[in-house]
């Protein structure tokens, strides 16, 4: 009997982003525009090959995250267990610090508007975020965007590092692609197994990973477990936060912020059913390039009439297996075998995957006045090109070029087939048979990789609430019944009762932001203080008056 | 106008009574918005009319009607304009803009000679010119025209590049490049690509302060050395903000400029044909080519001491 869960998950289609960052934006506008977040994206577009966000996250030797096995074969986090983190605990040397994200900056603008009557006009410069100095910016979020900086910074991608060929940063030999990124909410996720303090979870009804902000006590473990680098402290609150797969959203059936604005309509939300019982043993297979295989092997085929059946078993409700089966995930990775997991080699099992990109390989054929649709062509290239198939291979099959090239021919045989069609030839059937698949199969994987209806790329069942005691922001109760709501009931303050839910806490601290004329840190800005938590050291903003005699909101 | 005098009030006396007033800036936002079919459903549906007495075609069920946006609408939110004849894109039921698929849908004639899509331009002057067909044009030899330096001259003190202005990945003009998160996810500030080739010569890395000077202005800029770029050329991504990040000059003592500081209009006899079906004058700029973007420019380290 199999132990049968249901995971969110999301597919990329990297051919389609254009890295506009819309996704980016509007995730930091909903989640992390506030006070202690300024340098926090929980989803961030990096240019590849690149350093990253925070640069070189993936370089495991140094960061440490993830997981390892043992000598005797068992999986252990690989910043070390328990009495290791205990000794580090006030000093963790395995954190990426500020300058390894960035310096968040902003401009001078009330200058724009306050300068004297001068010669030239005035301009807004930058001042540093954290100093509040002038500042000449060195890094950003997303500091070598289109392959800016490639021959200096280029050298440090820790994926061009882990590949046996040389590759010339040169104009002719030049590839590039974007890869957005979230939190992976994976099936085995280190950020949990690091918590010394339990306050990371992954939910039970559908699998997103969440730091209770309740029980959160900083100690930052989770940020160096994860290998994505995709937990982030909040320096503001002291606690840890990270993607929510925009829980308030997805609770009520509509798709992620990040997903929802995607110019590129590039990204699947589906329901995956998986055997939580299997997920250690597949996590542990002995090699790295056996992981996806074991990974999919997980997987459950919500087809299966066992597999309803033992679902059933574990009370998950009808209306969720009907979205099951619906998945535009599962076919993605199934029905069509196109998406793959990122780095599978730090075992997280992570469950957003990606398609990846043939578009390095057209660019080598148009570039050098080949047709790059003909399938011939494209089947060759696929075959020839070690380069940019390496670099995919070492982001999506922990190094091993297989996988990677059988999407690339799929990929590759749609584009050929499809023109036949498009230009009015008979459909030649030898072009997906080629890629073991059939004429009306690569009919269907164009439908949902071209057209991409909403309907069809989004397939998310609404929450129940009889199913979890951790739906939050669903929770039963008095919606408007938390701190400072005005249906705040109890007589105490901070910490009794319930925390503010995070859409009415970023609501206001978005509209203080957006109304501050202050640089840094305005003083007219609500504060919150935590009593509870003052050990009676230092004076935490907004806990006396200040100097002035006038009292802080 | 009924309606504008109801939303805005009568002028009583004077040269403008009996019209609506415009003594607020809200009333004259009011009279744009009435004015416009995109925002006036009544006057696209009129337009429309217009239209398909004059082309012979159908444009029914394009305009939306009884549409009317006010300056209210668009103070609660951003507020999608309406499908009206002065645009070629159709907006109707929540249609993302496309252009021309009003042609193309409702064999709305485009506006040439032929009524078609053409390339050849039947004119004498084009015909003169050898430009009767789109033909390749090399680039014009600033040195010999203008008394620029030769591309590929200079070395520490600056190196003479092709300049191009082609518009970034993200933006129209300074939308959106230029808010501050935008500006967080890339080098915050104005920035000139260049190939590593040309950098090395220059005596320039990635992130230095730069100037780039030509006989039109001076632009200050910070280096981004890249691949990506030839040898030989340099972008400066259309429309950065001046007002963002930019120090004063040294070759001029003044505020550094902005892209189009380096380029200026060039006109020659065939853009002076007019009246000849799509070869009118409008108001935008001089030419059916951006001949101005052909621009070269030396390129030099500055002190990386920058004062604003
Ligand atoms: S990607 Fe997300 S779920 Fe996976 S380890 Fe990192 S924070 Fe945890
Ligand atoms: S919004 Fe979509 S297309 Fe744009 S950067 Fe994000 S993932 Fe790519």
């Amino acid at each position: 009997m199999t132990k049968v869960m249901a995971q969110l998950a999301m597919v990329m289609n990297l051919d389609k982003c254009i890295g506009c960052h819309t996704c980016s934006v509007t995730c930091k506008q909903a989640w992390t525009n506030r006070a202690g977040t300024e340098y926090v994206w929980f989803n961030n577009v990096e240019t590849r090959p690149g350093q990253g966000y925070p640069r070189t996250y993936q370089d495991q030797e140094r960061w440490r995250g993830g997981w390892e096995l043992n000598h005797r074969g068992r999986l252990r986090l690989k910043a070390g267990g328990r009495l290791r983190k205990l000794f580090s605990i006030f000093a963790n040397p395995l954190m990426p610090s500020i300058q390894d994200y960035y310096e968040p900056w902003t401009y001078d603008y009330d200058r724009l508007f306050s300068a004297p009557m001068q010669d030239d006009t005035p301009v807004a410069r930058p001042k540093s975020l954290i100093t509040g100095e002038n500042t000449k910016i060195s890094w950003s979020a997303n500091w070598d965007d289109n392959l800016a900086g490639g021959p200096e910074l280029a050298p440090a991608d820790p994926v061009l590092r882990k590949l046996s060929d040389q590759v010339k940063l040169e104009f002719e030999q030049a590839f590039m692609f974007y890869l957005p990124r979230i939190c992976e909410h994976c099936l085995n996720p280190s950020c949990v197994a690091s918590c010394p303090s339990g306050a990371m979870y992954k939910r039970s009804e559908d699998g997103i990973v969440l730091v209770d902000q309740d029980r959160c006590r900083g100690w930052r473990m989770c940020v160096t477990g994860c290998p994505y680098k995709k937990v982030y402290f909040n320096h503001k609150t002291g606690k840890a936060e990270k993607c929510t797969f925009c829980y308030p959203r997805v609770e009520v059936g509509i798709p992620t912020v990040c997903s929802e604005t995607c110019v590129g309509r590039l990204r699947y939300i589906g329901l995956i059913l998986y055997d939580a019982d299997r997920v250690a043993e597949a996590a542990s297979v002995a090699d790295e390039k056996d992981l996806y295989e074991a990974q999919r092997s997980v997987l459950l085929d919500p087809n299966d009439p066992e597999v309803i059946a033992a679902a059933r078993a574990e009370g998950i409700p009808e209306d969720w297996l009907e979205a099951a089966r619906r998945s535009p995930i599962y076919k993605l990775i199934f029905d069509f075998g196109v998406a793959l997991p990122l780095h599978p080699e730090y075992r997280t099992m992570p469950m957003v995957w990606y398609i990846p990109p043939l578009s390095p390989v057209v660019d080598v054929l148009s570039g050098t006045g080949h047709d790059g649709e003909d399938a011939d062509n494209l089947f060759g290239a696929i075959d020839a090109l070690r380069i940019p198939i390496g670099y995919l291979a070492e982001l999506f099959s922990a190094g091993d070029p297989e996988p990677v090239r059988n999407v690339l021919r799929r990929l590759a045989a749609m584009r050929s087939y499809m023109r036949r069609i498009n230009l009015g030839r008979e459909p030649d059937e030898s072009i997906a048979t080629a890629v073991g698949m059939t004429g009306e199969r690569v009919e269907e994987m164009y439908r949902l990789l071209a057209i991409a209806a909403y309907g069809e790329r989004y397939v998310i069942p609404k929450a129940h609430a009889e199913q979890g005691a951790r739906l939050e922001e669903s929770m039963s109760g008095c919606s408007l019944d938390y701190e400072g709501g005005p249906g705040m009931g109890g007589p105490f303050g901070e910490a009794s009762g319930m925390p503010v839910p995070v859409a009415v806490e970023n609501f206001h601290a978005l509209k203080d932001r957006q109304t501050t004329g202050a640089l840094v840190d305005p003083e007219d800005r609500q504060n919150r203080v935590n009593l509870l938590n003052w050990d009676g050291k230092g004076t935490p903003d907004g806990l006396f008056p200040d100097r002035n005699g006038r009292k802080q909101p | 106008m009924d309606r504008l005098r109801g939303m805005n009030g009568t002028v009583h006396g004077g040269v403008a009574d009996g019209r609506p007033s415009l003594a607020r800036d809200t009333d004259m936002c009011e009279a744009i918005l009435a004015l416009s079919g995109t925002t006036n459903g009544h006057l696209a549906a009129q337009g429309f009319a217009t239209l398909a007495r004059r082309t012979g075609t159908g444009f029914d069920g394009l305009a939306d009607e009884h549409k009317k946006i006010t300056f209210a609408d668009t103070q609660a939110r951003p507020v999608p304009v309406t499908t009206s004849p002065e645009w070629s894109g159709s907006e109707t039921g929540g249609r993302r803009y496309s252009a021309f698929t009003i042609n193309v849908e409702h064999r709305k004639p485009w506006h040439t000679l032929t009524g078609r899509q053409h390339f050849f331009l039947d004119h004498d002057w084009m015909h003169e010119a050898g430009e009767a067909l789109p033909i390749y044009r090399p680039p014009l030899n600033m040195t010999v025209l203008f008394g620029e330096p030769g591309i590929g001259e200079g070395g520490e003190q600056g190196i003479t590049v092709r300049y191009l202005t082609p518009h970034s990945k993200w933006s129209i003009h300074s939308e959106y490049q230029d808010n501050l998160l935008m500006l967080t996810l890339s080098r915050g500030g104005p920035t000139i690509w260049m190939s590593p080739a040309d950098a090395a010569r220059a005596g320039i890395r990635d992130n230095d302060w730069v100037e780039a000077l030509n006989r039109n202005g001076v632009v200050v800029a910070r280096a981004i050395v890249s691949h990506r770029m030839p040898t030989g050329t340099v972008y400066m991504y259309h429309a950065q903000e001046r007002v963002v990040d930019v120090p004063k000059s040294e070759a001029s003592g003044r505020r550094g400029g902005i892209h189009n500081s380096l380029t200026r209009l060039m006109i020659k006899p065939t853009h002076l044909i007019g009246g000849y079906a799509q070869l009118s004058f409008a108001f935008n700029y001089l030419g059916p080519t951006g001949n101005q973007r052909d621009e070269i420019t030396v390129i030099r380290r500055r002190s990386q001491e920058v004062d604003y």
